[in-house]
């Protein structure tokens, strides 16, 4: 399992994580799909189908993000997008609204 | 060379054919009183799709509170319109084929199509725009680039090959060294498909959503496409955001709470479906 997964205990499994791998029964029919998202209900079918712990993909919360490969691969995929031109301002904004939300900063509601 | 519209659209008929059932649901696209009984029973006799369609019918995107297990009961619980959107989106993904031009990374296409079907989707809401409208939309703005690989695929290998050499602009390559672009050859297959009027418009107008005409929905797929390019969901290493009209963005208003939010539910729901639409 790389790093991006973990298998976390059905016990523990909470709404909204993702499974990174698809989830079989004993008899090896599929249960839930690869990428599936858990939710309470799945999660107490789970616990009806005696299944003790499922994979899923690590929660990108717990890595703090790397601000400057975040800023060089943006710097990357806006190298069209002229910074000092005014008039390329929808450009900007989706540029800083992608750079708050990858570098998960606070806004201002 | 120089590729004439009226080459294009004669070549139109040798393009690979959609399943049987879809181009009945594409021509039927207007028809109010259809059988939807008869039509459930076409859909299942292709296994494939149908496992596709429910799939996707019983993703967390479409919250069904019951799981769907037969086109039938998705037409019953998604709707007709919904149900039609799906099969279209489960059989348009796997009905061209791949590998003929080297240089065109079909998965990357494909991802970026659903990145973008899902962004759409996700602002339809937001705007109270008909959602499975612009997901359908969002998946085939660039249909046009499957047109050309397919039809031309020695030609538009030196296109891409060249494009990348440039770092260009793929449309101007294109019309460089095609004499024709993308835009024109989705408009064409649209139409050759017949493909509603706004479906139609939005393939042949995303680009200059600012056009008089263009209408609504060309603006949700122009902003959802450069959204799909700025998020990276492509995983192409020379990934470029295109330009973003300042009309289109205005149009839709949101604040940057929303924008924020939005882009959290597009990188969910591209997880999902690419797995179930690309698997």
């Amino acid at each position: 399992m790389s790093d991006d997964h973990e298998l976390v205990p059905v016990s523990q499994a909470q709404p909204g994580m993702v499974l990174s791998d698809e989830l079989l029964d004993n008899g090896g029919m599929v249960l839930l799909a690869k990428g599936a998202v858990l939710s309470e209900a799945i999660i107490a079918s789970l616990q009806r189908h005696h299944i003790e712990a499922v994979p899923v993909a690590r929660s990108k919360a717990h890595r703090a993000p790397d601000e400057a490969a975040v800023l060089a691969r943006l710097d990357r995929l806006f190298r069209k997008h002229d910074l000092e031109d005014d008039s390329d301002w929808a450009g900007k904004l989706l540029r800083r609204y992608v750079e708050d939300y990858r570098l998960e900063r606070q806004v201002a509601p | 060379m120089t590729i004439t519209p009226e080459e294009l659209i004669q070549g139109l008929d040798d393009l690979p054919s959609l399943p049987a059932v879809v181009m009945e649901l594409l021509s039927n696209i207007d028809q109010e009183d259809i059988d939807i009984s008869v039509l459930a029973k076409k859909v299942a006799t292709d296994q494939a799709l149908t496992a596709k369609t429910l799939r996707l019918a019983n993703s967390s995107a479409f919250g069904l509170q019951v799981k769907a297990t037969t086109i039938g009961q998705a037409m019953t619980y998604l709707g007709f319109q919904s149900t039609r959107n799906l099969i279209m989106a489960a059989a348009m993904t796997g009905c061209f084929p791949s590998g003929r031009c080297p240089s065109f990374d079909d998965k990357a296409f494909w991802r970026l199509s659903i990145a973008t079907a899902a962004c759409a989707r996700v602002l339809a809401r937001h705007m109270r725009f008909n959602q499975d409208v612009a997901f359908t939309a969002g998946l085939l703005h660039g249909i046009g680039r499957l047109v050309l690989v397919t039809r031309y695929p020695e030609q538009y290998d030196a296109v891409l090959r060249e494009n990348k050499r440039l770092d260009g602009n793929l449309r101007a390559t294109e019309q460089t060294l095609l004499g024709i672009d993308h835009i024109l050859a989705g408009a064409a297959l649209a139409e050759h498909w017949q493909f509603s009027g706004t479906m139609q418009q939005a393939i042949a107008f995303h680009h200059a959503p600012e056009m008089p005409g263009a209408g609504f929905l060309a603006t949700i797929v122009h902003v959802s496409n450069a959204v799909a390019h700025a998020l990276d969901l492509a995983g192409d290493a020379d990934e470029l955001v295109p330009a973003v009209s300042s009309v289109a963005w205005t149009a839709l208003g949101l604040s940057e709470e929303v924008w924020l939010h939005v882009f959290r539910e597009t990188e969910l729901q591209f997880e999902e479906m690419t797995a179930i639409l690309l698997a």
